[in-house]
């Protein structure tokens, strides 16, 4: 076995790769599938101060090489949340860690959810979503930078857990959007989430997804990930979740090698639950083979003709 | 309820049994030892075949025999999904995440009327073969448009003892008109649902008026199967959206907002 541990937001990591908010529920549904506490961990559904009734269907079509979802971030709210969702990941879980994906129409939402979080036990820290692009004001934080500035800033104040920024890929340069980030007090960022898409039924003339537009993910959206994360790389210091697309132990270490030291995997996951353990494996096997540790991989990509 | 297994399973057979509509039989002997009627399961290629549909897709388990580990299921070319399944041959692996979701209820000493349009009659060639062996009265009633579309009514016998009634729209095969026609309810039989919206729409309409319970078995597109991904809504009768996976696919029929 290689040596795959990191020292990451202030803990220890076993694994490097976590089940991806949105695609893992609260952790329970797959609990009987995959054995959570040999990876990293795992991102949980958004959740909002109020529960959301999320979208009309359909949610979720295939689209080459992947899927678009719209679901709307249908979730509990805080309150169910902190009484049937965390308890079980508080019991189950010892090695995998937590963080929670929050979200909110506006700042105080945000920081009312980890107010009302952060004295719970049973997670290590939180994921904004400031990206989210199947809502109305889904990348309303995520897009403009002075809001975001002012809600980082803002949970900043709140918790001295760690706060990882989920970024959107739909702008000009994320490099902006990571240093604004590290500039209010994140202590890390998740690169990236979905990319705006649509479908449409020609038959019916309509568009496939009940929310007409939606978010792409899955193996198409890999390249664009791996960019994002580079160019985020370049931006800023603060550790990097590379997230898009991830399916195998190579796509990972093409995160890994763009400068993420954790990954992601989604959807994937939908296809086969195995493919966490599959990723770490090859991950393992890749570190193994080529006697060098995940740490010495990180942000260790090579450019032609670039002074080192 | 089982929890669900993740197996690749060989596959034994695969017949054409209607026009673009094939008998599916693969080897998962802990999803046949496992499975009630009305679950589903989600079948698909993994995620190192190149060229194959990405997400897998959900089908109602439409038959099991637990002493060969034989798992069967209906499927109807639809899209792309649906078109490379057609395409199987004897040996080719499956993924299968199952068995999934709710199954039908069914009470004790009630006779039963299960009614089935389309690919809908899946989960009800299981239903009867698996009330073959006790006193249960299941009557079948199956609906298409066509004769050509027509599931081989000898090996619906085959498979579950039972004799369908088979309602063709243009009569070009067994008796004209819709299933609804055929239903009788004057020994107060459960009523089972599964097929095209409007059928389920207008299924509901009958029990309805008549007073008739009525489960449904839905369809909605699927991400997961299990609940994660709050894809497969439908509407619930207090406004919410329920999943179809993990709440349903059987509903009872006031469970659910009506038209659907």
């Amino acid at each position: 076995m290689a040596d795959l541990t990191q020292t990451v937001l202030g803990v220890d990591w076993q694994s490097p790769v976590l089940l991806a908010s949105g695609t893992c529920g609260y952790g329970e549904e797959y609990a009987e599938l995959i054995p959570l506490d040999r990876i990293g961990g795992l991102v949980t559904k958004a959740v909002s101060l109020e529960p959301r009734m999320g979208n009309p269907p359909h949610r979720v079509a295939e689209t080459p090489g992947g899927m678009i979802n719209a679901i709307g971030l249908q979730n509990v709210g805080l309150s169910a949340f902190i009484r049937d969702k965390l308890p079980w990941l508080r019991e189950n879980l010892s090695r995998a860690r937590v963080l929670i994906n929050v979200v909110g129409h506006t700042e105080k939402d945000f920081v009312e959810v980890v107010s009302g979080l952060d004295d719970q036990s049973g997670f290590l820290g939180y994921e904004i979503n400031v990206s989210c692009p199947n809502v109305k004001d889904g990348t309303l934080f995520g897009a403009d930078p002075e809001t975001l500035a002012k809600l980082v800033a803002a949970l900043r104040h709140e918790t001295e857990r760690p706060l990882v920024v989920k970024l959107t890929p739909n702008v000009p340069d994320i490099g902006l959007y990571a240093r604004i980030c590290e500039e209010n007090g994140a202590d890390g960022l998740s690169a990236i989430n979905t990319f705006p898409g649509m479908l449409i039924d020609i038959d019916r003339r309509r568009p496939v997804i009940g929310n007409v537009s939606g978010g792409v993910s899955g193996p198409a959206i890999l390249p664009m990930g791996v960019y994002l994360t580079w160019r985020a790389r370049q931006a800023t210091s603060l550790p990097i979740i590379g997230i898009g697309g991830i399916r195998s132990g190579s796509d990972a270490l093409q995160y890994v090698l763009a400068g993420a030291t954790l990954i992601q995997v989604g959807t994937a996951l939908f296809v086969d639950p195995q493919v966490a353990i599959q990723v770490h494996q090859e991950i393992d096997d890749y570190c193994e083979r080529n006697r060098v540790t995940l740490r010495q991989l990180v942000g260790a990509l090579e450019i032609p003709g670039d002074p080192a | 309820m089982h929890a669900p297994i993740r197996c690749w399973a060989e596959v034994r057979s695969l017949r054409e049994a209607a026009q673009e509509t094939w008998w599916l039989e693969v080897h998962a002997p802990a999803i046949a030892a496992s499975a009630v009627p009305g679950q589903f399961l989600m079948a698909g290629f993994g995620l190192t075949q190149v060229g194959a549909p990405f997400l897998p897709r959900p089908f109602s388990v439409g038959w099991t025999d637990r002493a060969t580990g034989t798992v069967g299921l209906l499927i109807r070319e639809f899209g792309a999904g649906t078109r490379r399944l057609a395409r199987l041959r004897d040996g080719d692996q499956l993924l299968l995440l199952g068995p999934l979701g709710r199954g039908f209820h069914i009470p004790a000493g009630r006779p039963t009327v299960c009614v089935g349009g389309g690919v809908g009659l899946a989960p009800f060639l299981f239903l009867a073969s698996e009330a073959r062996d006790s006193a249960a009265e299941v009557r079948l009633l199956y609906g298409e448009r066509t004769a050509d579309r027509v599931f081989d009514p000898v090996l619906i016998a085959e498979l579950t003892g039972v004799e369908p009634i088979v309602y063709t729209e243009d009569g070009s095969i067994g008796r004209h008109g819709l299933v609804l026609d055929g239903i009788d309810v004057s020994d107060d039989p459960v009523l089972l649902g599964c097929g095209p919206t409007p059928m389920l729409n207008a299924l509901e309409k009958f029990a309805r008026e008549r007073g008739s319970d009525l489960q449904v078995s839905v369809e909605e597109h699927m991400g997961c199967g299990i609940g994660t991904c709050q894809g497969c809504v439908v509407r619930g009768v207090d406004d919410s959206w329920l999943k179809s996976c993990t709440e349903g696919p059987v509903f009872g029929a006031g469970e659910l907002a009506w038209p659907i």
